[in-house]
């Protein structure tokens, strides 16, 4: 049972991660390809709407954000080990 | 001592071997896609790599201990009844297994599981000097088999889910921008399993070097918390790395065009996907194939794209591949062990035995180089268009130019070591 279980663990964590953050990052195209105007796919116009733009700015850069903290998470121990600062603070070690 | 260090030369083999056959599981997509140029792509890959291996969270020592019964699994002692040097020449043909296995399905184009190549030759080797008393069975399932099939099938889930997602929430968007935007998200993907792949696979060389020197008594300790001799780490990094480097064209040709035609949204789709279950299954204990991983996202990113076309004759291929990679790479291991015991036997020395089956490994992997300089895929035709007809990987304007005896498949390498 406790491999069927790791195994769903990573699937769930997969879909969230793998397939929601390219969505993500696709919505904060969208999002930037419309606010910026111009002509679309479905072609027509659209001014360019720079709250929108923005909006997508700031996808782009929480998806970063979230893909550095993961990084940083699992390299925790090894960063703990060369240079003594725990990233995590909050979260007690197992 | 001397067969000491053939052995760990041989690890740092397998470990650079290890590299370049999976080059392609990180850089193929970016590859086929343009997003990186071939050569900016293995170069990034191959830093990356090196960078990975320094950032190995825990020293694998499991690696033998899994699938063999050899030594403690705790302080890597050699269980009794087996001498040093006969643990050494299990290591030893074990790796010799997997190096052939790699080079072997390298030549092939065929993107099969370099853990999958060790493990096996591991388990021949044990078994030719032990018996089925000396595999850890249990550990073989749990390990190995159980996540052989998982991987391949959650990875291909979440590749076409992202892939479906991103296509249909871009629908809108003019394609010319759509493609422009991915790569850059596919590269920053790509980058990640690279480093991924780092500290996962270089890992396992460590891994295997440390028993090596625990079995002679060159180290002590507790490996686990006090971590490896720098120069154990850096060397294992830099075979990786160069590994990378050099790229397994072949095997970045089967995996950008033979499987999937591919777009930049795609790429991006699988390689997150990659990325994604490859650093949460370390992190959850579970060591899953990087080569499985990444096969089984591409492959989801041609089902999630509507409309696209997934060449089922290649992965069928592929999957072919995966199933014989371990009892093949176990048979090298067997057999190499039991030469090396044959000429033992005959000259009464260890050396003589490990050291014919040394050249042997040499001789071999020159062979196999050699056959594929006769039919060169590298960086300036890895994205040639993809022959229907035969589905090899190798292109058809090099395929005709050497045309003639070309067709026969290579003899068996595996009969002959």
């Amino acid at each position: 049972m406790h491999y069927l279980e790791s195994i769903f663990k990573v699937l769930v964590v997969g879909l969230l991660l793998g397939a929601g953050l390219p969505a993500l990052f696709a919505t904060g195209m969208l999002a930037y390809s419309f606010g910026a105007g111009g002509e679309e796919a479905d072609h027509v116009i659209h001014k360019p709407n720079p709250p929108l733009k923005y909006l997508g700015i700031f996808l782009f850069l929480f998806v970063a954000f979230v893909i550095v903290t993961a990084v940083a998470w699992i390299t925790r121990a090894t960063i703990m080990h060369h240079f003594g600062i725990d990233l995590f603070p909050m979260f007690p070690k197992k | 001592m001397i067969i000491l260090v053939l052995l760990i030369a041989t690890a740092l083999a397998f470990d650079f071997t290890n590299g370049f056959h999976d080059t392609g599981n990180a850089m193929a997509t970016s590859i086929a896609t343009r997003a990186l140029k071939p050569k900016t792509a293995v170069l990034l890959a191959g830093v990356l790599n090196l960078v990975g291996a320094f950032l190995s969270v825990e020293v694998a020592v499991t690696v033998t201990t899994s699938v063999l019964r050899v030594q403690d699994s705790d302080t890597g002692q050699l269980l009794p009844g087996i001498d040093a040097s006969m643990g050494l020449t299990i290591i030893f043909a074990g790796l010799i297994g997997g190096i052939l296995w790699n080079l072997l399905t390298w030549l092939f184009g065929i993107p099969s599981s370099s853990s999958h190549a060790l493990f096996g030759g591991l388990i021949g080797a044990g078994l030719a000097a032990l018996g089925l008393k000396g595999v850890n069975w249990g550990g073989v399932s749990q390990k190995v088999l159980i996540p052989a099939v998982a991987a391949p099938l959650i990875a291909g889930l979440v590749a076409a889910c992202g892939t479906w997602l991103v296509y249909r929430i871009t629908r809108k968007v003019l394609s010319r921008r759509r493609e422009e935007g991915f790569r850059w998200g596919q590269i920053a993907t790509a980058s990640l399993v690279a480093l991924s792949h780092g500290t996962n696979d270089a890992q396992k060389t460590m891994g295997v070097i440390a028993l090596a020197l625990i079995t002679t008594g060159h180290l002590t300790g507790d490996v686990k918390n006090d971590g490896l001799p720098i120069w154990i780490i850096a060397s294992c990094a830099l075979a990786i790395g160069l590994g990378t480097y050099l790229g397994g064209w072949r095997v970045i040709r089967t995996l950008g065009k033979g499987l999937v035609e591919i777009e930049s949204p795609q790429g991006l789709a699988a390689e997150a996907s990659s990325a994604a279950i490859i650093l949460s299954s370390s992190a959850a204990g579970m060591a899953l194939s990087t080569t499985h991983v990444a096969t089984g996202s591409i492959l989801g990113s041609g089902v999630g794209k509507p409309g696209a076309q997934v060449r089922w004759a290649v992965a069928g291929r592929m999957a072919v591949a995966w199933l014989v990679t371990l009892p093949a790479a176990a048979l090298v291991g067997a057999l190499s062990y039991w030469v090396s015991y044959l000429i033992k036997d005959l000259t009464g020395s260890r050396l003589a035995g490990d050291g014919v089956i040394f050249l042997g490994l040499v001789g071999l992997s020159l062979y196999m180089w050699w056959r594929a300089q006769q039919q060169k895929v590298d960086h300036s035709n890895v994205n040639a268009d993809w022959d229907e007809t035969t589905n090899s990987v190798v292109p058809a304007d090099v395929r005709n130019k050497t045309a003639g005896g070309s067709e026969q498949a290579p003899p068996k390498a595996t009969t002959s070591v």
